[in-house]
C-alpha cells in the first residue's frame, strides 16, 4: 500500500512539471448572427515556474482564454489542467488572477484589499494581517497599506492588485493586461518589478498583453494568438538571459523576436 | 468664496428672511391674521409643544412614518434589485412597474379608506405605498453602480453567491441606497401628511388641517415648524452618513 502511495505521489509531482495543461479547448459563443468560433483548437503547456506570454490583437480571445484558466468561465469543449486537475470553478489555492486596472474595491484600503481573497475564507485576522504586510513589502509598497485606491497612483494601484493575487501563495499567476491602462515609463519600471516578484516567489505567470516589447521582455515563451477565431499560430521561445535588463531591447535578439512576433500578427489582422 | 465668507452669507440670508416675518406684519406691511409675526409662532410653538392633544398626534404620526418606511423600504429595496439583477423580473415587472411609477398616488387615496378605513392602518398602507415606487426605482439603479469588474474578482477568489452581496453589491451600493432612503422618507413623510390632512382623527397633518380651516394661523404655522425640523433633521443626518461612506467615491 505504502508503496502505491508514493508511486501516485511521485506521478503527481511528475504532472506537476506542468502547471497549465490546456488540451484541444475550444469555444463557441451565440451571438447575433448565430454561432461564433471564438477560440479554436488550443492546446499548450505551461512549466511550472515558467513566464508564459500570450500576445494577440484584440478579439483573438486571449482574455477569454485566461478567464478559462482561472475557471471563471467554462470552454465548450476540451481540458484545462492546472497543477494536473481540471479546473471549473475559481481555485484561489491554485490561481491568482492579477486584472486589468480598477479592480481594486475602492470602499477598501490596500492592505484590506490585499486581505480580501484571506477573508472570503475566514483566515483569522492576525494571520490575514501579517501575510498582506508580507505581500506589501514584496510589492514595495509598505507604509502604504493604510491608502485607499484613489490616494494611489496607476503603477501602485497595482502593485497591490499583485499582491492581492499572491497573498494566498497559489503556484500560479494568471495576469490579463494588468499594466495596459499605465504610461509607458510605469508600465516598463512594473514590468521590471514583476519580474523581480517573480524570481524571488517561484510562481508560474501566465501574462495576457497586446505590447510586443513588454511581451518579449518579460516571456520565457511568447504564444501568439491569431483573431477570429482565436488560435495559437506561433510560439516563440526568448533565449535572452535572465534577469533581464532594459539594455537588452536595444539587442539583435530582442529586435528578431519582436519582429518575427508582429509579421505572425501583421498577416493575421 | 471662502468657506467663512460662505457661511456668514448664509446667515445673514437667514436673518433677512427671519426679519421680514417678524416686522412685516408687525408694521402692518402685511396682514398679521395670516402671516402672525415670528415671536408669535415661537411662543405658540413651545405652547403647542406642551399640549397633551399635540404630543399624541406627534406619537401617532411618528408611528406612521416609521411604520411606513420599514415596510417600503425593505419591500422596495428588494423588488429593485431583484428587477435589476434577474433578467426574467425584470422583463416581466419592469413595465407595470414604471406605469404605476408616473401615476399621482394620491388619486388612490379614496381607495385606500374605503379598505382600510381612515385610522393608522391606513395611513402606513397609504404611506407605504407611495413610498414603494421610488425605493424600487433607486435601487434598481443602485444596481448600476455594481462594477462586473469587482464581480469578477471577488468569484476569482472563490466568493460564494452570498459572499459576492454582501462583500460586493452591499458596498457598492451603500451610497447610493442612503440617497435612496433620504428621498424616499420624503415621499414617505408626504404620503403620511396627505392622508392625514384628507380625512382623519388624529396626527399631526389632521391638527394642521384643522388649524387652518379654523383660521389659526399661529398654531398652524408652529405645526408646520414642527414637521419640516423633523424632516429636515432625518434629512440632514442621513446626508452626513453618505457622505461619511462615499469618501472613496471620487
Amino acid at each position: 500500500m505504502q508503496h502505491v502511495a508514493n508511486l501516485s505521489e511521485l506521478r503527481a509531482k511528475e504532472v506537476h512539471a506542468a502547471a497549465i495543461e490546456v488540451a484541444e479547448l475550444s469555444h463557441v459563443y451565440l451571438g447575433r448572427d448565430g454561432k461564433v468560433p471564438a477560440l479554436e483548437d488550443i492546446s499548450l503547456t505551461v512549466g511550472a515556474g515558467r513566464f508564459v506570454v500570450i500576445v494577440g490583437p484584440s478579439g483573438c480571445g486571449k482574455t477569454s482564454l485566461l478567464m478559462m484558466m482561472a475557471g471563471l468561465r467554462r470552454p465548450t469543449s476540451g481540458t484545462i489542467l492546472c497543477a494536473g486537475r481540471p479546473i471549473d470553478v475559481p481555485d484561489p489555492d491554485r490561481v491568482g488572477v492579477v486584472f486589468q486596472e480598477a479592480s481594486l474595491f475602492p470602499w477598501l484600503t490596500a492592505l484590506e484589499n490585499i486581505e480580501f481573497p484571506l477573508s472570503i475564507r475566514h483566515a483569522p485576522r492576525l494571520e490575514r494581517r501579517r501575510r498582506a504586510e508580507a505581500m506589501l513589502n514584496l510589492v514595495g509598497l509598505a507604509g502604504f497599506g493604510a491608502r485607499y485606491p484613489h490616494e494611489l497612483s496607476g503603477g501602485m494601484k497595482q502593485r497591490v492588485s499583485i499582491a492581492r493575487g499572491l497573498v494566498q501563495d497559489p503556484p500560479v499567476l494568471l495576469m490579463d493586461e494588468p499594466f495596459a491602462a499605465l504610461d509607458e515609463q510605469t508600465r516598463m519600471t512594473m514590468g521590471h518589478e514583476l519580474l523581480r516578484i517573480w524570481s524571488q516567489t517561484n510562481k508560474t505567470v501566465v501574462f495576457v498583453t497586446h505590447s510586443l516589447t513588454e511581451a518579449v521582455y518579460l516571456a520565457d515563451e511568447v504564444l501568439v494568438m491569431s483573431p477570429r477565431p482565436g488560435r495559437i499560430i506561433d510560439r516563440a521561445e526568448v533565449t535572452l538571459p535572465r534577469p533581464r535588463t532594459y539594455e537588452m531591447m536595444a539587442t539583435d535578439v530582442f529586435g528578431r523576436l519582436r519582429e518575427r512576433i508582429w509579421q505572425k500578427i501583421r498577416k493575421v489582422t | 468664496m471662502s468657506r467663512s465668507a460662505l457661511i456668514l452669507t448664509r446667515l445673514a440670508l437667514l436673518a433677512m428672511v427671519l426679519a421680514a416675518w417678524e416686522w412685516l406684519p408687525r408694521w402692518a406691511i402685511v396682514n398679521a391674521a395670516l402671516l402672525p409675526p415670528l415671536s408669535d409662532v415661537l411662543a405658540m410653538f413651545v405652547t403647542i409643544l406642551g399640549r397633551s392633544q399635540v404630543q399624541e398626534a406627534v406619537a401617532v404620526t411618528a408611528g406612521e412614518v416609521v411604520l411606513a418606511f420599514m415596510f417600503a423600504v425593505p419591500i422596495g429595496a428588494c423588488v429593485g434589485v431583484l428587477v435589476a439583477e434577474s433578467e426574467y423580473f425584470g422583463q416581466i415587472f419592469r413595465p407595470m412597474l414604471f406605469y404605476v411609477f408616473s401615476i399621482p398616488k394620491s388619486i388612490f387615496l379614496p381607495m385606500f379608506i374605503l379598505v382600510f378605513g381612515i385610522g393608522f392602518a391606513q395611513k402606513v398602507a397609504y404611506a407605504a405605498f407611495s413610498t414603494v415606487f421610488i425605493v424600487i426605482m433607486s435601487a434598481a439603479a443602485a444596481v448600476g453602480s455594481v462594477k462586473a469588474d469587482h464581480v469578477l474578482v471577488a468569484r476569482s477568489y472563490g466568493a460564494t453567491r452570498a459572499q459576492v452581496l454582501t462583500r460586493v453589491y452591499v458596498p457598492s451600493m451603500l451610497p447610493f441606497l442612503l440617497e435612496t432612503l433620504r428621498i424616499s422618507m420624503i415621499f414617505n413623510l408626504t404620503g403620511v401628511m396627505i392622508a392625514e390632512m384628507y380625512a382623519s382623527r388624529s396626527g399631526i397633518g389632521q391638527l394642521i388641517a384643522s388649524w387652518g380651516e379654523n383660521f389659526q394661523m399661529p398654531q398652524l404655522f408652529a405645526g408646520v415648524m414642527l414637521l419640516a425640523a423633523a424632516a429636515i433633521a432625518f434629512n440632514e443626518t442621513v446626508r452626513w452618513l453618505e457622505a461619511r461612506c462615499s469618501t472613496w467615491r471620487t
